[in-house]
C-alpha cells in the first residue's frame, strides 16, 4: 500500500519534473558542457575537452606570440559596463517606478484598473518594435534632436545613438512596468492609517516617507529590483539596436560568440559567468535585504 | 506636551463647525454646525450611532480632515488649517494603526524621535510607559506577536508619550471582547486621571460612554442633540433620540393638564395625574399631547387599584440579576419595569391584572 501511494505521488510530479529537466537544468547542462569544448570549424564544437574558453573569458592571447597573455580588458569593460548599466537601470527604475506606483495606489479603487492597464500597455507591443521607436526619437535626425535644432538651442545634432544613454534610456522604459507593479501590489496593501499615525506623531512628510512608507513597501521594493536588474544584465535587443558595437552588454557579447565569432565554447562560458553573476547577485541581495528585516516581522 | 500639571479652562474650543463632502446636489453633510467647548482634563465622550459623524468630528480635531466652515481653537490658538504634525494632539486608533515594522518599544517612541527629543529622553520616557501600560516585557516583540489588548495598550502609551494637551480615542475598545473591554475602561480612566491629559472619546457603546465619562455629547445626523454629565443624560433626555439611544425607555404619549414652571401635570390613562419635569427649551401647551419618558427602573408593581396605573402583565424575561415585565396600559401603550430580582420573589402570573407606581419626579417631557 505505501509504495503504491509513493509510486503515485512520483507520477503526479513527473510533468514537472519533465518540464524542469527539459526546459531548465538541460539547457543548462548543455551549455556547461559546451563550455569546455573546442570550438568547431564552421560553429558548433567539436568533441575535445578544452578548457581555453574559460581561459578566454578573462585573458587573451598575443596573435602572434601566443606566450604573451594579458588580462582581455574588452570582456571585462563589458563586464563592467553590463552591472553599472543595470543597477543605474534599477535604480532609475525605483525613483520613476516609485511616485508612478504611489499615484496609481492613492488613486480611487475604480480608477486604479484603468492606470494599472495604460502601465501594462507597452506590453502589448514587440519590444524590437518599442526599442525602434526610441531609436527614432533620440537618433541625430530623430524628434529630439529636431526640436532641439529647431528652438535653437543646440547648433549640430546631440549624438544620443550608441551610447550608454541610449541604453539606459531603454533598458529603463522597458523595464520600468517591472518596478511598478510589484511596488503598487506593495502599496496597494500599506493600511494608509499608518501614515495617518505618522502625521499625528510630529512626523513630517518626508519622516512619513521615510520611517513609515519606505520600510513598508520594501518587500515592493526587493521583488521590483529583482524583476529589473536580473532581465537588465542578460538584455540583448535593446543594447543591440541602441548601443550598437561601440555600448555593448554581456548578452550582445554572448550572442556576437555564436554568430560572428563562430566561437560556441566562448559563448558557452561567457554564458555561464553571465549566470553566476545573477546568481551572486541575488543571493548577495537577498541576504542584505533579509537581515534588515530581521525575519519575524508581521510583514510577507 | 502639556507639562503634566492640572489647568482649568477650556481645551478645545469648536465654534459653528461644519464639515460637507463633495459638492452641489450630492453635498453630503456630515457635520452642521458643531458648537462644543471641551473642557481641561476632563474626560469628554462623543457618542452617537454610526455615521453620525463623532469620528469626523475626531478627525477635525486631529486635523486629518478640515472644516468646510467654523472655527477650531485649541487651547485658545486657532488650528484650521494646521497640518496634524503641528498640533499637540494626539490619536488611538480604531485598529490601532501600530507600525508593524517597529518593535514595542520603537512604536511609543516614534513621537518623540519625531519631535527631535535626545535619544536619553525618548528611552526614559518610552520606558515610563511601558511601565504605565504594564507592556515592560514587550519592549522587543512586534505588533504583529501581540495580542489585542496588548496592541491597544501599545497604542495608548505610543499616543501618550509625547504628553500630548489632548489624546482623541476612537472607539479604540470596539475590537476587544466583553471582558477586556471592561478591564481597559477601567484602565483608561486610570490612566485619565494619572495622566490629567484631557481625552476624547468617540463611542457608539452608551454604556462605555456612561461610565467613563465626566461629559458627554450625544450626536445624530452631523448634529449635537445633548451636552451633559452621564447623569443630566440619562435621568433627564432632551430629545427622543437621546432617550431611546441611551438605555431603555418608556415612551407615553400623554395630555397636558397644566404647566407650572418647568413642570406639567399630566393624565394617566385610567384617571388620575401626574407630575413630570420639563425639558430644557420646550414649553408645552395645556391641552396638547407630549412625550414623556421613564426608565424601567423608575417604575414599580404596586397591587391591583393601588398605584398610579392599572396594568395588564403581557410576559416576563429573566435576565438574571433582573426580570424585565412588559406590561399593556388601559389605553394599550405599552410600558417594560425592570425589578430587581431577591431570593423567593413571585413572577407575576401573565394576564394578570395589577398596578404601577411610577417614581416621584421620574417622569420627563421631551422633544419628538
Amino acid at each position: 500500500m505505501k509504495s503504491d501511494s509513493h509510486r503515485w505521488k512520483w507520477i503526479l510530479v513527473s510533468p514537472a519534473l519533465v518540464v524542469l529537466i527539459l526546459a531548465a537544468s538541460g539547457p543548462l547542462l548543455i551549455v556547461a558542457i559546451y563550455s569546455v569544448l573546442s570550438p568547431g570549424n564552421m560553429g558548433g564544437v567539436s568533441w575535445d575537452f578544452s578548457t581555453e574558453a574559460w581561459f578566454r573569458v578573462f585573458f587573451k592571447r598575443d596573435i602572434f606570440d601566443p606566450e604573451n597573455v594579458t588580462l582581455n580588458a574588452d570582456h571585462l569593460a563589458v563586464f563592467q559596463r553590463t552591472l553599472w548599466l543595470s543597477f543605474q537601470t534599477t535604480l532609475i527604475c525605483a525613483a520613476l517606478g516609485f511616485p508612478t506606483a504611489w499615484f496609481i495606489a492613492t488613486r480611487p479603487v475604480n480608477r486604479r484598473m484603468i492606470w494599472l492597464f495604460l502601465i501594462t500597455v507597452p506590453f502589448w507591443t514587440n519590444l524590437l518594435i518599442r526599442t525602434f521607436a526610441i531609436q527614432e526619437l533620440i537618433r541625430n535626425t530623430g524628434t529630439v534632436n529636431t526640436v532641439l535644432l529647431w528652438l535653437g538651442l543646440i547648433r549640430e545634432p546631440v549624438e544620443l545613438m550608441y551610447t550608454d544613454f541610449a541604453v539606459l534610456l531603454g533598458m529603463s522604459y522597458v523595464f520600468l512596468p517591472l518596478m511598478v507593479l510589484p511596488l503598487y501590489a506593495a502599496m496597494d496593501k500599506l493600511d494608509f492609517r499608518l501614515v495617518e499615525a505618522g502625521y499625528d506623531l510630529y512626523a513630517s512628510r518626508l519622516q512619513v516617507l521615510w520611517h513609515v512608507i519606505l520600510p513598508l513597501v520594501k518587500p515592493g521594493f526587493i521583488a521590483g529590483s529583482i524583476l529589473v536588474f536580473i532581465p537588465s544584465i542578460g538584455a540583448y535587443v535593446t543594447p543591440r539596436v541602441l548601443g550598437g558595437g561601440r555600448s555593448m552588454m554581456m548578452g550582445n557579447l554572448i550572442g556576437l560568440q555564436f554568430g560572428q565569432g563562430r566561437n560556441w565554447p566562448l559563448g558557452s562560458a561567457l554564458a555561464m559567468v553571465l549566470l553566476v553573476i545573477v546568481v551572486v547577485a541575488l543571493v548577495f541581495y537577498l541576504r542584505i535585504t533579509t537581515r534588515e528585516t530581521g525575519g519575524r516581522d508581521g510583514q510577507q | 506636551m502639556a507639562d503634566g500639571t492640572q489647568q482649568s479652562g477650556n481645551e478645545i474650543e469648536i465654534d459653528a463647525v461644519s464639515k460637507v463632502f463633495g459638492l452641489g446636489a450630492a453635498a453630503f453633510h456630515v457635520l452642521t454646525e458643531i458648537d462644543l467647548t471641551i473642557r481641561t482634563g476632563e474626560f469628554f465622550t462623543l457618542l452617537g450611532p454610526s455615521g453620525c459623524g463623532k469620528t469626523t468630528l475626531l478627525r477635525v480635531i486631529a486635523g486629518f480632515e478640515h472644516p468646510s466652515n467654523g472655527q477650531l481653537r485649541i487651547k485658545g490658538q486657532d488650528v484650521v488649517g494646521q497640518a496634524p504634525n503641528r498640533r499637540l494632539v494626539n490619536t488611538v486608533f480604531q485598529n490601532y494603526a501600530l507600525f508593524p515594522h517597529m518593535t514595542v518599544a520603537q512604536n511609543i517612541g516614534f513621537g518623540l524621535k519625531m519631535l527631535g527629543r535626545p535619544r536619553s529622553e525618548i528611552d526614559a520616557t518610552t520606558s515610563e510607559m511601558m511601565h504605565l501600560v504594564k507592556m515592560e516585557a514587550m519592549a522587543m516583540r512586534k505588533p504583529a506577536e501581540l495580542s489585542g489588548g496588548q496592541q491597544q495598550r501599545v497604542a495608548l502609551a505610543r499616543a501618550l508619550a509625547p504628553r500630548p494637551r489632548v489624546l482623541l480615542l476612537d472607539e479604540p475598545l470596539s475590537a476587544l471582547d466583553l471582558k477586556l473591554r471592561k478591564e481597559m475602561q477601567t484602565e483608561l480612566k486610570r490612566l485619565q486621571v494619572e495622566t490629567g491629559i484631557t481625552f476624547v472619546f468617540v463611542t457608539h457603546d452608551q454604556e462605555e460612554a456612561l461610565t467613563m465619562s465626566d461629559r458627554l455629547a450625544v450626536m445624530n445626523k452631523g448634529r449635537i442633540l445633548q451636552l451633559g454629565s452621564p447623569h443630566d443624560i440619562y435621568h433627564a433626555p432632551k430629545e427622543r433620540f437621546v432617550a431611546d439611544f441611551i438605555g431603555e425607555t418608556n415612551f407615553l404619549s400623554l395630555q397636558v393638564i397644566a404647566v407650572q414652571g418647568r413642570s406639567a401635570e399630566l393624565a394617566l390613562p385610567g384617571g388620575r395625574t401626574i407630575l413630570a419635569r420639563i425639558a430644557e427649551g420646550l414649553v408645552p401647551a395645556e391641552g396638547e399631547t407630549v412625550s414623556a419618558v421613564i426608565r424601567p427602573e423608575q417604575a414599580q408593581l404596586a397591587e391591583a387599584g393601588s398605584g398610579d396605573l392599572s396594568v395588564t402583565v403581557n410576559g416576563t424575561v429573566f435576565f438574571g440579576t433582573d426580570t424585565h415585565i412588559h406590561l399593556t396600559l388601559e389605553d394599550g401603550q405599552t410600558f417594560t419595569v425592570r425589578r430587581q430580582n431577591t431570593v423567593g420573589q413571585a413572577e407575576p402570573a401573565i394576564g394578570a391584572r395589577i398596578g404601577l407606581a411610577l417614581m416621584p419626579g421620574a417622569l420627563q417631557v421631551l422633544r419628538g
